[in-house]
């Protein structure tokens, strides 16, 4: 059973390899596209280099870092704006406008006000996971029937402990969906930003391109591809252990 | 927190004497009584008004237990969720212990007919709920409540993995953690199967017996009306208010085979007929509005 949900799951990674191989086999059908023997070949000699790792690294923990503060922004936010009109009608008109501005194109704006391209990268990295965690916190906030803050009240718990034992917590399966989303959408900017910038992965993939070292180029596509599903599904993992009730068995 | 030695002979003093005025002004209102006083209740703003509740009084003493009988959308939970506070008269007034209601407070405690157990929390934390809010969880107590209530051996499952009658046993253990003066209870049974019904009646009637509270229980069943309550309170269709009170006079301790009583079943015919009208024209207002 597993195994063939294994075998399944893995169809189609195993079909874009195939297009990409059988594109290549033919010379001259898509011109310079190194082959997937090439990458592989480029990946063992990246690996074999600490230069590569240390772009892994460097990319890895950027994103973590901005996405961690996001994530303690945004919830608290999105909880005061759910519950509270007065608190969303003062606040959230102005997220409204900033929301669509897509992060890279923060980029020039915030050079010009002088701040380092490592700062820059982290910035737009946390724009990118603000919005989704934001917008998903609200949004479960509002999800949460009012039957549950009013039980909570007439237990005698506070205005506080409600929002934390109860409007939280009932919020949480929409807040892990944004918190997958955001994680997403951090790699993507991730990258964008870097291409800006003169480190991590991102730079990796456009110094490849400059130095034509085009097997480089995919090996930096497939890490951060990697490192962008590892990290969702690391985060779906913890989402199932943080909200047990929803997968207890109905009786 | 403690107070230097030196007071402690005048300051017993004085408590002893406040606890005595404290002991009589209790005496004469009691904890746990209420006082609805010409209650209206209007839902929605001008031109697509409705009055739910309108010249609505009613008192209801200290460990009392008073069932409300009312057609469907008589208003009966409007007035309930008043005394809760979850919701504000438009006019009149809700007293408990005398005082206007300003909000929900745990000494109302509230039971629905749907089960509002958080579905994030355990059975125990949700039992727990209100004391542990307060840091003040009698283990004992909590104990007592999960062999009382039949839970034990369910304490780490979650809500949605307990049958109905269950999760009402949970949500009772849970109000009953809280230690209530005032227990509010609308059409808490009314979702279950007629045997686990009659054990929750049972349940409830034992509860109530056994620790002072004054319950208000609201049903639209006869039969469960009668059985429970001191008072039975008759609504009239919408806009709601009393419109008849029939005192059971039924010995305590109650147990559900009293309904084949001949005095049971005179004062069911009696509270039948006071509601039939009612039924009738709640009814045609439903229809007058579909």
């Amino acid at each position: 059973m597993a195994y063939a949900r294994r075998l399944e799951q893995s169809a189609s990674l195993l079909a874009v390899l195939a297009i990409w191989a059988v594109a290549t086999m033919f010379v001259g059908a898509v011109p310079s596209l190194p082959s997937p023997v090439e990458v592989a070949v480029a990946f063992v000699d990246a690996a074999a280099s600490s230069s590569f790792w240390q772009e892994v690294g460097r990319s890895t923990f950027r994103v973590y870092l901005s996405f961690a503060i996001a994530t303690v922004v945004a919830i608290p936010l999105g909880l005061l704006i759910g519950r509270s009109e007065v608190f969303s009608d003062l606040t959230f008109p102005a997220l409204e406008v900033l929301r669509p501005i897509p992060p890279i194109a923060w980029y020039p704006a915030l050079t010009i006000i002088l701040l380092t391209p490592a700062n820059i990268v982290r910035f737009i990295i946390f724009l990118a996971a603000f919005f989704p965690i934001l917008l998903n916190t609200i949004e479960g906030v509002r999800g949460v029937e009012e039957e549950y803050p009013q039980a909570a009240r007439s237990l005698g718990a506070s205005p506080f402990q409600t929002m934390r034992h109860v409007v939280l917590p009932g919020a949480l399966p929409s807040i892990y969906t944004g918190l997958v989303n955001a994680m997403g959408l951090a790699w993507v900017s991730l990258v964008a930003a870097e291409l800006l910038s003169s480190s991590g992965l991102g730079y990796f993939i456009w110094n490849a391109f400059t130095a034509g070292e085009y097997p480089n180029i995919v090996v930096g596509m497939i890490a951060v591809g990697v490192l962008g599903y590892g990290s969702s599904a690391l985060l779906r993992r913890l989402g199932a252990r943080a909200i047990p009730w929803l997968s207890a068995a109905n009786a | 927190m403690s107070e230097p030695n030196t007071d402690t002979t005048t300051r017993s003093d004085i408590d002893e004497q406040s606890d005595e005025q404290f002991r009589s002004w209790t005496e004469s209102s009691g904890t746990g009584t209420v006082n609805i006083q010409d209650l209206r209740k209007v839902y929605g703003d001008d031109g697509d008004e409705l009055v739910a509740v309108d010249g609505m009084d009613l008192h209801i003493e200290a460990e009392e237990f008073v069932t409300v009988l009312g057609p469907s959308g008589c208003g009966k939970s409007t007035v309930m969720e008043c005394i809760a506070g979850y919701l504000d008269p438009t006019e009149g007034e809700v007293l408990v212990n005398d005082e206007p209601v300003e909000g929900p407070d745990p000494s109302r405690g509230v039971v629905f007919q749907e089960n509002r157990l958080f579905p994030w929390k355990t059975i125990s934390e949700n039992v727990r709920f209100g004391p542990q809010m307060r840091d003040d969880v009698d283990e004992s107590r909590v104990a007592s409540l999960f062999d009382q209530m039949g839970l034990e051996g369910f304490e780490d499952a979650y809500p949605n993995e307990l049958s109905g009658g269950m999760q009402q046993r949970a949500e009772l253990a849970r109000l009953l953690a809280n230690d209530p003066d005032i227990m509010l209870m609308d059409e808490p049974f009314s979702g279950l199967d007629a045997m686990t019904k009659e054990l929750m009646q049972e349940k409830l009637l034992d509860v109530w017996e056994d620790d002072d509270r004054t319950v208000l229980f609201i049903t639209h069943d006869v039969e469960e009306a009668i059985l429970l309550a001191d008072r039975v309170v008759v609504m009239t269709a919408r806009p709601g208010q009393v419109k008849d009170v029939i005192d059971v006079d039924l010995e305590r301790p109650r147990s559900t085979d009293m309904v084949t009583t001949d005095r049971f079943n005179e004062l069911q015919r009696r509270a039948s007929e006071s509601i039939h009208d009612e039924a009738e024209r709640a009814m045609e207002q439903a229809e007058g509005r579909a």
